[in-house]
């Protein structure tokens, strides 16, 4: 157990959306099996002002999720000094089984709950609450992962124990480890740049095509969403290396810090924008047809891809900035 | 044209306590007249009118708008009358900001703000401009003679000043329908032949009136287009086009 | 878009006003509100400037020193081992240090002397605290007494920069020669060993070699001393932290309960509001900026509060609990560091608990039937 101010911190943030959560998700069954919009009874009215809370405490999820994300970044890069070998973050992380699923769970739970307050959005644009179910079919799925997330996170700091020798930076992505990140840092530049950049090819093409045309939306959607995982997958293979100048140092989370002048946090801010609203864009897909929403969810959606399509440009024109004028050229032979 | 058919209101509904405040009420009231709804408190003529307003939703029946302005655009196009009984707050919210206009009893002015901004306060979740609606604000106020009083406290008007604050409130966001509930009550006879001088101005705008009142002096008033007399929740007799 | 800024900023002013209107409430909350931020921002800048400083001390000391040790006491180190440390594959050199501290009896001061090889004979380098406190400056003599109860007279040659000071405010520099004299200290010994490496990776498989090589030796790795201090403060931060949850939790309540009992003119006022045309949501932003409003205000000013209290005053309320480490100097000013995720944890641990408190009152609050305004 460290009692590390910041770790106390992200615990209590951990308690307080779990709570939140389970409140919600509470009120969300009891919506789902009580609802009728046809009543005016004051069991309806009472259920209809709990949505007001539910989409509240949502809100504030969010905004939580995000900020403990970076938070829970920095303070391993903080902590790495007390375990021999460790780096930076990626070795913290490592330092036992819980630290890398807390941090990808929260990074999914931050995509859902953006999702989830897309759907809202939308939702609450039509006047006959036409997504009530699929919104909180939908915050049942979110809430026992928040719990899921919090729990993983107390595992690890439970867990923690200073001076547990720990695999670095250099160690954990180098090329021998058959670590999930190790596999990723294995992957050669060449067919890694190349993927990079039709994904985003792609996914801007086709979000021009829904953009101008409101066409292949689900195609979007899909490509964005592969997109946004493919651009993961670049930051560790080589967009970090060109950042740090280094030929050998993939990790994804340095680029966060000072000496880069935080650049990270406009790629990763950038990237998860754009991946909520293009996965938003596929989600509300379905319901287009939706009568009361007929003529909202299509111009939502336009907005969305816009930002998906603002969001990954701006992402790209960085990684193409940093490959042009970064000291380090990767060759093929690497 | 405002359309209700079959309106119940109940509180407390499955307790012991359960009450009928409106009880099966079907009415039409016209636009651009003065409806006074007559009849001793608990009557169910105020809980009729939140229902009417958009204020409260009845626990049965419907209620139309037909021809309302602003209701439209939560229709599709071509769609003449709103059925506004089942939906969500927020929409009721928006079709009795721009369409609705309350007076009431108590005047419900907020203390401690000035008049001016007393009568902006609708107008501020809108959205709008603040320079517009201060404005006409001040238009309002000018209008109903209390230009001077803009920057005063709530506190330190008369009962007649206050009247004329919440009426001018109620007109900040230029509804086409104004309701008052008991407008008169806390009026001497001077200020309510006063108020009704105002109500038959308000007419002359084009605005639809409603008000509940058990005042001789409104609903005797030669200004009154229909007269709904209600008892128990429910209506007894319903006159129009005196 | 518009519209939505708009919206904004019209409820925004009107937060405001409400604000001021109950002054009274809301200056108790804020100043329940203020204490608890100033505590706890004063206990992470000053938990964090300790570690700064172990870490700027630290920052010029080698990879490793080599300490002797006789019966679990620290010794000096023969001067000789330091020829065969050398000859251990992958060292690149190593260092017999001198060094020792020095009490002036004129006013209590403790002085730091190192022996630097470059320094001539009879002339010192002295730090800017060591000036000031002997009121000197370059060119004068300063008086020391050796161990032999000799007086020595050494010529000042530069003082450091107090931009250093935390370092070398209380140093002073002199020469071998002059650091054997002044000490009595004897020859062919050194205080410890200073071990210079190839590759930082090597360093615990060499220290492993010294300390079998050499009985009695204790090598000492920098990132172990780091590590050590670091651990302390973290420590002793999240005790102290533990035990300001109680007044932080203390606070919730109070701030709980101030957001519940909504005052029966309040609950009139909402009322109004939502009668004449605000909606749930409307409220709810009401709400949201009149706690943003004091959360910000209590934040700052907490802040700055607790940045003059551990920056300028250095920590009067903390520093017997924290410090109480005897290798941080007596008096010494904080170098003031305050970064992006101090503030984040401040935030985390102060706001969101606080605003997660009164969602639910303040919801409460917002979804008074529009229509309580008419029922009387």
């Amino acid at each position: 157990m460290i009692l590390h101010p910041a770790s106390l911190a992200l615990l209590l943030i951990a308690l307080l959306v779990s709570a939140m959560g389970g409140y919600a998700g509470y009120y969300g069954m009891r919506i789902l099996s009580r609802w009728d919009p046809q009543s005016g009874s004051e069991g309806q009215l009472e259920l209809e002002r709990r949505t007001y809370l539910i989409s509240t405490i949502m809100n504030y999820i969010l905004v939580l999720e995000l900020m403990s994300l970076f938070l829970f970044v920095y303070t391993a890069d903080d902590l790495h000094t007390l375990f021999t070998g460790a780096m930076c973050a990626a070795g913290t992380l490592a330092v036992n089984s819980f630290g890398y699923p807390a941090l990808l769970l929260k990074i999914v739970n931050f995509l859902l709950a953006g999702v989830w307050l897309i759907v809202n959005y939308v939702d609450n644009r039509g006047y006959d609450y036409p997504l009530i179910r699929v919104k909180y079919e939908l915050l049942n799925l979110v809430v026992p992962l928040l719990i899921l997330e919090s729990f993983l996170l107390f595992a690890y700091f439970a867990g923690v124990k200073p001076d547990v020798i720990t695999s670095c930076c250099g160690s954990l992505f180098s090329q021998q480890s058959g670590g999930f990140s190790g596999d990723l840092a294995s992957l050669p530049h060449l067919p890694m740049q190349i993927a990079f950049f039709s994904g985003m090819a792609l996914t801007l093409s086709s979000g021009l095509v829904f953009y101008l045309k409101g066409r292949a939306g689900y195609l979007f959607s899909l490509v964005s969403t592969v997109t946004f995982l493919l651009a993961v997958a670049s930051l560790v293979s080589f967009i970090c290396l060109y950042i740090y100048e280094l030929p050998s140092h993939h990790c994804p989370f340095c680029l966060l810090q000072k000496e880069y002048s935080y650049i990270g946090y406009f790629l990763y801010a950038t990237l998860f924008s754009g991946a909520v609203a293009g996965i938003g864009t596929g989600v509300l897909m379905p319901f287009r047809d939706v009568g009361s929403l007929a003529r909202i969810i299509p111009t939502v959606q336009r907005h969305l891809a816009a930002v998906t399509l603002l969001c990954y440009t701006l992402f790209t024109l960085i990684t193409v900035w940093k490959m042009i004028f970064s000291a380090l050229k990767l060759t093929t032979a690497f | 044209m405002i359309e209700l058919s079959g309106i119940t209101k109940s509180f407390n509904s499955g307790r012991s306590n359960q009450f009928t405040a409106v009880d099966n009420v079907s009415l039409v009231v016209k636009q651009q007249q003065v409806t006074v709804f007559k009849g001793p408190s608990g009557s169910g003529k105020t809980s009729l009118l939140t229902m009417i307003g958009c204020m409260a939703r009845p626990t049965s029946g419907r209620i139309f708008l037909r021809g309302v302005a602003a209701a439209i655009p939560f229709q599709g196009d071509g769609v003449e009358a709103v059925e506004i009984t089942s939906l969500p707050e927020r929409f009721l919210n928006e079709i009795r900001r721009s369409t609705f206009g309350f007076i009431f009893q108590q005047f419900n002015l907020v203390k401690g703000i000035t008049v001016l901004e007393n009568v902006m306060l609708p107008a501020y979740p809108t959205g709008e401009g603040r320079a517009l609606f201060r404005a006409r604000a001040l238009g309002l106020l000018e209008q109903f003679g209390l230009s001077r009083h803009a920057a005063q406290k709530v506190e330190l008007l008369s009962g007649g000043e206050s009247q004329r604050v919440a009426i001018a409130r109620s007109l900040i966001n230029n509804p086409s329908i104004i309701i008052a509930d008991e407008p008169t009550a806390h009026l001497d006879s001077k200020l309510s032949h006063e108020f009704m001088a105002i109500v038959g101005r308000l007419r002359g705008e084009g605005k639809s009136v409603l008000i509940a009142s058990h005042d001789p002096i409104v609903f005797d008033s030669p200004l009154v287009d229909a007269l709904v007399e209600m008892r128990d929740g429910a209506v007894l007799d319903s006159r129009g086009e005196r | 878009m518009n519209r939505v800024i708009e919206r904004h900023l019209n409820i925004l002013e009107f937060t405001l006003a409400s604000l001021l209107r109950r002054k009274g409430r809301n200056f108790s909350l804020l100043a329940m509100y203020l204490l608890v931020i100033f505590m706890l921002a004063s206990l992470l800048f000053f938990v964090t400037a300790l570690k700064r400083e172990a870490a700027i001390i630290l920052s010029d000391a080698p990879d490793m020193i080599v300490q002797q040790l006789v019966a679990g006491r620290q010794d000096l180190v023969p001067v000789a081992y330091a020829g065969e440390i050398a000859r251990i594959r992958g060292v690149t050199a190593v260092t017999p240090r001198l060094w020792g501290y020095y009490y002036d009896a004129f006013n209590g001061a403790n002085y730091t002397i190192i022996a630097d090889d470059a320094a001539e004979p009879d002339r010192v380098s002295i730090g800017s605290g060591v000036a000031r406190v002997r009121n000197l400056a370059v060119g004068d003599l300063l008086p020391l007494i050796s161990y032999d109860k000799v007086p020595v007279m050494l010529e000042i040659g530069t003082v450091f920069p107090s931009a250093s000071d935390l370092i070398a405010a209380d140093l002073i520099t002199v020469s071998p020669v002059g650091f054997h004299h002044l000490f009595n200290f004897p020859a062919g010994q050194a205080t410890d060993l200073a071990v210079t490496v190839r590759n930082p990776k090597e360093l615990s498989t060499i220290a492993s070699k010294i300390a079998s090589q050499f009985p009695g030796s204790r090598p000492v790795l920098k990132s172990e001393i780091l590590r050590t201090y670091q651990s302390v403060f973290n420590w002793r931060g999240g005790m102290t932290l533990l035990l300001l949850t109680s007044a932080l939790l203390s606070f919730i309540i109070f701030a709980w309960d101030k957001a519940t009992g909504l005052s029966a003119e309040e609950r009139k006022e909402i009322g109004i509001l939502k009668s004449i045309g605000w909606e749930t949501s409307d409220v709810l932003l009401l709400k949201f900026w009149e706690g943003a409003v004091i959360s910000l205000t209590a934040f700052l000013l907490g802040t700055v509060l607790a940045y003059g209290h551990v920056f300028f005053l250095s920590a009067p309320l903390f520093a017997q609990a924290l410090k109480g480490w005897s290798v941080i100097y007596p008096r010494f000013q904080l170098l003031p560091v305050v970064d992006v995720s101090q503030l984040t944890i401040l935030f985390f641990l102060t706001v969101v608990p606080y605003t997660t408190a009164t969602i639910l009152p303040c919801w409460r609050a917002a979804t008074i039937d529009p229509d309580a305004a008419m029922r009387y």
